[in-house]
């Protein structure tokens, strides 16, 4: 196990810059989620970190070493790719051993410790098998198999569930978790999909065209989101985004709309802005007086929650209700929202007040 | 149509189950006789004619009779039947290792990324347009001790001259030079296909465990490959057996015997000295030894061939 430190570390591809200068500190044995929308850069940035791309500029350190030119079999990392990159001619077995082979590693280490992988991994029955005979969730245990015999300093994940289908994504994470919880080895985990990285790591990094827009904790970037991409990004629906103004200690729309404004906002300073205010789904309760009046034009119930989104003064309004309503097309109904949960947003920068 | 199609369905479920033989619709037959004249023509009859022969003492002018299995017994005991299968071992062995050996090299070197390489890959791939004869001629006249290319360049370098095809020791290798010059480009081409097929993201993984360059090509790109190699093997391993144009064209077998091979001596016997029924029982032990030949190849092929290992 290591500490990972990234300083500066930029990729330009011909006149392309994909990377602007990312600086990260990972600590030993902290499973950190880099996560973004596809093309910011963070499958470009781990590769780099596994050395399979040249730094443009910049330097990576594992543990003490710099690493930043040294060929990827010397850097004591092992990487999960998205498509697994099995050995297509060698049985589990062997691609799973096969790094220990390269190591000249002896026949009874090698057997013990592809042993002890399988039976982490349930893969005991599938040893002689070849990857073209296994399942996508089977395959993907192999990689991450292979990965854990190398006992490697750091482990590298680059999007491994997106291959699979929901249902077996939900059981993996669960799995790549307990496999991390249980060995503590420092985690990279690339991903899209911002509900794996919430559920799964310890810290977050968020990127957007190749910068860091936020690194934080999972709650801490879903409570106090830096920007407006971070807290449109992170949280399931999208948070909602209104335009107005604050006016007589309320934030006021264009079409009227009144919202609560965060206890922590100071009306005179803010007084006169335009503004953008933000408030999640899920943090909009429906009341049976008082509150906003808004006409329902869409609800999907998923049987645990309702989704609907509402029409209040011609602005609209994503609700995401986890009591059972009986909200239909057409209907009017109220809904409040809780102060503490509104957040405000400046229109120029797009930072969070 | 309908009728045709439930046939279909009928035979293909007797054949899976494997109890009755397929029998065709009498609507199949307008489909199926064309062809079984023509294989039974120019395959059939002559296979069972040259059983025919192989069986008869037949030289052209004196009259035939029925030896039944004379003329193998008289194979078995014939010192230059032996002396040419020796050659004709010696030839395809050589002739498929160098073409195997080198066409994988310039299929690797092809694989890469240079400048020209399309125009460079076109100009490699000439020799195996040209025709067997013209080949054999132009190799002759450069193969000449005297007046030859070759010992000109050799002389440049402080070798030779050498006698090439001129010599009993060095006639089997100088026509394996020249079928190794036209048959290496036909491996790069089947080894180049092979090369971009196989996938790459393995290499990565390769990579990130730890392989150098050579053992990335040891323990990936060979074994992924191997299909590929089988597929040239067999191709060259039947056309080197085989190979007649070049040999008769240069040496017609000598000088002596020394470049007699099976099918040069049994076109000589049935030919130039038109002992027919002999030649006959020489091309069918031939004929049977390229059939077990390729079989063994294909064996080997199913084992090599990783991509369709789930339904072994």
């Amino acid at each position: 196990m290591a500490s990972v430190n990234i300083q500066n570390v930029q990729k330009r591809f011909g006149a392309v810059r994909v990377i602007h200068g990312i600086d990260i500190d990972i600590q030993d044995g902290e499973f950190v989620a880099l996560v973004g929308p596809s093309g910011c850069g963070k499958s470009t940035l781990l590769r780099m970190i596994a050395g399979l791309e040249e730094l443009s500029d910049g330097e990576i350190r594992i543990g003490t070493r710099e690493v930043s030119n040294l060929p990827a079999r010397d850097r004591d990392i092992a990487m999960v790719f998205q498509n697994y990159a099995l050995y297509p001619h060698m049985t589990v077995k062997d691609n799973m051993g096969f790094a220990l082979k390269l190591k000249k590693a002896g026949a009874e280490e090698t057997r013990a410790k592809v042993d002890r992988a399988a039976s982490i991994l349930g893969l005991e029955s599938l040893l002689e098998r070849y990857p073209r005979q296994l399942s996508g969730g089977q395959r993907q245990r192999v990689a991450m198999g292979r990965a854990l015999v190398r006992d490697p300093q750091v482990f590298l994940f680059d999007e491994p569930l997106s291959n699979l289908d929901a249902k077996l994504r939900v059981q993996m994470r669960g799995e790549i978790k307990a496999l991390h919880q249980r060995i503590g080895t420092t985690t990279i985990y690339v991903t899209h999909d911002q509900v794996e990285a919430m559920t799964m790591a310890d810290k977050i990094v968020v990127l957007h065209d190749g910068v860091i827009e936020q690194i934080g904790a999972p709650l801490e970037l879903y409570d106090r989101p830096a920007n407006l991409f971070v807290a449109g990004f992170i949280g399931s629906p999208a948070m909602n985004f209104i335009r107005g103004r604050v006016e007589e200690g309320v934030f006021r729309t264009g079409n009227g709309l009144t919202l609560p404004l965060p206890q922590s906002a100071n009306p005179a300073t803010l007084g006169g802005r335009e503004l953008i205010c933000g408030v999640r789904p899920e943090h909009i309760r429906a009341v049976a007086t008082g509150g906003i009046e808004g006409r329902v034009e869409l609800v999907e119930g998923t049987g645990s929650e309702i989704y609907a989104k509402l029409t209040c003064k011609s602005d609209e309004i994503a609700c995401l209700f986890r009591e059972r309503l009986a909200v239909r097309f057409g209907d009017t109904i109220r809904i409040a929202i809780d102060p503490s949960t509104v957040h405000l947003f400046d229109i120029e920068t797009g930072k969070r007040i | 149509m309908a009728s045709v199609g439930m046939e279909n369905t009928a035979a293909r479920s007797g054949r899976e189950k494997g109890s009755k033989p397929v029998r065709l619709a009498p609507n199949y037959w307008p489909f199926v006789i064309p062809a079984l004249v023509v294989i039974s023509a120019v395959i059939v009859f002559p296979w069972v004619f040259t059983l025919w022969m192989s069986a008869h003492r037949w030289t052209l002018g004196q009259e035939q009779s029925f030896i039944g299995f004379d003329n193998y017994i008289r194979l078995a005991g014939d010192a230059r039947f032996w002396e040419s299968l020796w050659h004709t071992l010696l030839y395809t062995v050589l002739s498929v290792v160098a073409p195997l050996f080198l066409g994988t090299l310039a299929a690797l070197v092809f694989d890469a990324q240079f400048p020209l390489r399309g125009f460079l890959r076109g100009v490699f791939v000439m020799p195996m347009m040209a025709t067997p004869v013209a080949i054999a001629l132009v190799w002759t006249m450069m193969f000449h001790p005297q007046l030859g290319v070759l010992n000109y360049l050799l002389s440049l370098v402080g070798i030779g001259p050498l006698e090439w095809i001129y010599n009993q020791s060095t006639v089997i290798p100088s026509l394996v030079l020249v079928e190794t010059w036209q048959w290496t480009p036909l491996v790069m081409l089947i080894v180049l296909g092979g090369l971009a097929s196989i996938p790459r993201e393995p290499y990565e993984s390769a990579e990130i465990d730890g392989a150098n360059a050579w053992q990335k090509f040891r323990y990936l790109t060979l074994p992924m490959i191997a299909p590929f190699l089988m597929i040239a093997l067999i191709i060259r391993s039947i056309d080197a057996v085989k190979s007649f144009d070049i040999i008769y064209a240069m040496t017609q077998g000598g000088p002596g015997t020394a470049s007699e091979t099976i099918n040069i001596y049994l076109y000589n016997t049935s030919f130039a000295y038109y002992d027919i029924g002999y030649g006959s029982a020489m091309a069918v032990i031939f004929f049977i030894a390229i059939v077990a030949l390729s079989f063994v190849l294909l064996m080997v092929r199913q084992r090599t061939n990783w991509s369709e290992m789930e339904e072994r």
